[in-house]
């Protein structure tokens, strides 16, 4: 059968993620990612979408004893050199914009920053189309 | 051959981002050529109703959208016969022409045909 | 071809739980995770629709462990690696989100 064939091969997975930051979801996916890391294979790109553009926020502050999602998602997507990529339509309407978006729509605040990228939902679609697997996170 | 993603949309129009942000995932896969279906379950059946008018809660009427679909390529169009008979959604009028009705089985057979599914 | 479906909200007021149930196939396997697990609540109506159901029932650990649940035999408890080769082994995962 098929998947047995599978297992034991490299296997190229797209993640995406639609919770925010303090969802379990979201810890759930970062667990989940460095284990597929862990396990030899690859991790095409990471989507951030609805509710999951808040983990690419770095305005977030999280009490020094609760778990960090966003800073460990960053640093996550830093040392494997992941393509991390949160889409814009969903971050500009819950307000987590890069610098361009803030210059361009006159805001104060600039939440996006490396190695996030702001880009749209095409990059999900091209992420499906060339992983193996496409694992969704989100709700609680 | 590209790979085809089924979305299934279980949120009422307005109960948030859900069906609306399940649809701009439909319309993009669509203006990229790509085969997607889209599957109208649970709650996601009342964004089918007939007369409905967003503005009166001033959210966006996403029957637009919907009849959209087939202009961008995407003509697989499902709803649960038991999701609708449930909520009291008569299939027979709905917002959307050309939906196909489906049971459960049905469903569970449309969800392995497909190579991918969004649950949204 | 066989899907793993993916669930993490509370089954008590939600109806993931049974509209996943309702078109799950034979091959299918479902992994609880979250508040999910609650569904494992002995004598409940989630635990004993599971019980009944013959689904390939799956519960992340650590959930199971945090909410101090108890793990029947009809239901395997996995990690995270074994999360990993589950949605390897089935031919993709959906997650109710």
């Amino acid at each position: 059968m098929a998947a047995v064939l599978l297992i034991g091969s490299v296997m190229k997975f797209a993640i995406a993620l639609f919770s925010a930051a303090h969802a379990p979801s979201s810890r759930r996916a970062l667990l989940f990612a460095q284990a597929a890391l862990a396990g030899g294979h690859e991790i095409v790109r990471l989507f951030f979408y609805q509710d999951g553009v808040h983990n690419a926020d770095s305005g977030v502050v999280i009490p020094q004893d609760e778990a960090d999602l966003p800073r460990q998602w960053r640093a996550f997507v830093s040392d494997n050199r992941l393509d991390g990529v949160v889409c814009i339509a969903a971050a500009l309407r819950r307000g987590v914009l890069n610098e361009e978006e803030a210059q361009r729509y006159q805001r104060s605040a600039i939440s996006v920053e490396a190695p996030w990228a702001l880009s749209g939902l095409g990059q999900l679609h091209d992420a499906i189309q060339d992983a193996d697997r496409l694992i969704c996170f989100g709700g609680a | 051959m590209p790979k085809s993603l089924l979305l299934i949309s279980r949120q009422a129009p307005w109960s948030g981002p859900g069906a609306r942000e399940a649809l701009d995932i439909v319309l993009a896969g669509g203006a990229f050529d790509l085969p997607i279906g889209l599957l109208f379950l649970d709650d996601g059946v009342f964004q089918l109703l007939a007369g409905q008018n967003a503005k009166a809660v001033q959210q966006k009427d996403l029957s637009a959208n919907l009849h959209a679909l087939p202009m961008f390529g995407v003509e697989a169009l499902f709803v649960c016969a038991d999701s609708a008979a449930q909520r009291g959604v008569d299939t027979e009028v709905l917002a959307l022409d050309e939906l196909k009705v489906l049971s459960a089985q049905d469903i569970t057979a449309l969800i392995d045909r497909y190579d991918q599914v969004i649950t949204l | 071809m066989s899907t793993l479906h993916v669930l993490s909200h509370s089954p008590f007021g939600d109806n993931r739980l049974t509209s996943c149930l309702r078109v799950l196939g034979k091959q299918d396997a479902l992994l609880l995770c979250g508040d999910a697990t609650y569904a494992l609540q002995a004598g409940t109506v989630p635990f004993e629709l599971l019980r009944g159901s013959g689904v390939n029932l799956f519960i992340l650990a650590e959930d199971l462990q945090a909410r101090g649940l108890h793990l029947p035999n009809w239901v395997e408890a996995v990690d995270y690696p074994a999360f990993v080769e589950l949605s390897i082994r089935h031919d993709k995962v959906n997650t109710w989100l």
